[in-house]
């Protein structure tokens, strides 16, 4: 018997998200602190006229049981190979949401055609700003979780996503399974890049003994990943 | 003359594109690559003198800067757009007299990878200090690759990935091209592979940053 969850899903306008330029610095490499222009100034400007290009939408399902494993996840039958460290991670989860998010397609397309055109850097900026985008809004829908389920005693776990941790980014195509189809308008190619490229997925796990880790990346040794000491 | 090249080295060194432009903040009200570039040619400097005495000077510097995470890549960016400027002027002198150039360099991110940041960086990075670049852009297949091989039969060829689920089509991609062409040179780079990848799809070389292609494509070229 094939189970369907109930999805559950949310839009968001730029303005709503009230995007900071301090992550986008820290995601460029820069103290916060000591940024000089132009680098400000363009990333202003960019903000300022980047709404036309955000189809900004996300959502989730909830599912469970979950089984945790030494190494995997088994979820509904379908096993997650996804390493030590994640299963320790995730350690207690009562029940798991099944997550993506999207920028939308515009802000990938502004960013190529900067690129395209020679304008290496104001692509850079734009990919960075979507990339921003897309976890600011996440950071949304997490704490829309987070609070929700706080009023039924129960707790909620970082963000684990494929291609993070060790954990392969080929295992997208079992999560995305649980996920409808085109959910978000986020869809995956044959070598599981996430389409549009500014999305986002993975799972966050809940239960009342689940534990959300502040400095996550003091316990991972990854040097090239980018959200390392992002938070 | 000297103090020219040392200048515009510094221009390109620091991303001070022409004097209107406000950055760097202790170049401001300066002339820029672009006004030192026409100054140079307009008393008499060639083409590859610009290049090999400021152009390459400055990259170099910008490169080792980003490797030892003195500076981020918005400001290699930035010393690129400087970089790019100056080139507007030379290009065409290349194009006249080929042997300026130090090589051929063709990039592309490997089929099923649509990333190209990281590319784009070492393709400006390799521009810059004086190799033609043929960029073939994203999702590349051998095929492509192989047909620009044969348009430039000296060139190296670079390529990235940066999904480790693209890793595997990148070491069909090098298989194919030393089973066509045993003896054409293949560099990689990207997040997910190392030296030991590179060695085993038979590459031959693993590059974690942009200034050690440009080493290794001087290492070949002398």
């Amino acid at each position: 018997m094939v189970t369907t969850y109930t999805p559950v899903t949310y839009r968001f306008t730029l303005e709503e998200l009230n995007i900071e330029v301090e992550p986008i610095y820290k995601l460029m490499g820069f103290d916060p602190d000591d940024v000089h222009e132009p680098f400000p100034e363009m990333i202003q400007n960019e903000l300022a006229i980047l709404a036309p290009y955000c189809n900004i939408q996300g959502g989730y399902v909830l599912v469970e049981p979950v089984e945790l494993q030494d190494k995997t996840i088994i979820i509904n039958g379908v096993t997650f190979e996804v390493g030590k460290k994640v299963t320790r991670y995730l350690k207690n989860s009562q029940r798991m949401a099944l997550f993506t998010c999207t920028a939308g397609e515009g802000i990938s397309a502004r960013s190529k055609q900067f690129m395209d055109n020679g304008d290496m850097l104001e692509g850079y900026i734009t990919d960075v700003i979507g990339s921003v985008i897309v976890e600011t809004a996440m950071d949304r829908i997490h704490n829309y979780i987070k609070n929700e389920y706080s009023l039924m005693g129960e707790n909620t776990t970082n963000r684990y996503s494929p291609g993070y941790c060790n954990w392969s980014v080929g295992e997208q195509f079992k999560l995305f399974s649980f996920l409808p189809d085109n959910f978000c308008n986020v869809s995956l190619s044959e070598s599981a890049l996430m389409h549009p490229i500014k999305s986002v997925s993975g799972f966050i796990g809940l239960g009342t003994d689940v534990k959300f880790i502040e400095y996550l990346c003091d316990n991972c040794n990854s040097t090239n990943c980018i959200y390392r000491n992002l938070k | 003359m000297e103090q020219l090249y040392s200048q515009l080295a510094d221009c390109i060194e620091f991303g001070k594109i022409n004097q209107a432009a406000p950055y760097p903040p202790q170049f401001k009200g300066m002339p820029g690559a672009d006004e030192l570039t026409q100054q140079l040619l307009a008393e008499g400097a060639s083409a590859g003198d610009i290049l090999s005495k400021a152009l390459i000077i400055g990259m170099e510097k910008i490169g080792v800067k980003f490797r030892e995470n003195k500076v981020f890549v918005p400001q290699v960016l930035m010393s690129a757009k400087a970089m790019s400027t100056a080139l507007v002027y030379l290009k065409p002198l290349f194009a006249q007299n080929g042997s300026d150039r130090k090589g051929t360099f063709i990039i592309g991110t490997v089929e099923g990878d649509l990333h190209d940041i990281g590319k784009n960086l070492v393709a400006m990075m390799v521009e810059g200090n004086g190799y033609e670049v043929i960029d073939l852009g994203t999702d590349v297949t051998a095929e492509k690759f192989m047909a620009a091989g044969k348009e430039h039969p000296d060139a190296v060829i670079g390529m990235s990935a940066l999904l480790t689920t693209t890793m595997g089509n990148m070491e069909k991609i090098v298989r194919e091209i030393k089973a066509a062409e045993p003896n054409r040179k293949v560099c990689i780079g990207g997040a997910p592979v190392n030296d030991a990848f590179a060695k085993k799809i038979g590459a031959d070389s693993y590059n974690p940053d942009p200034q050690g292609v440009v080493e290794f494509l001087n290492a070949m070229a002398s």
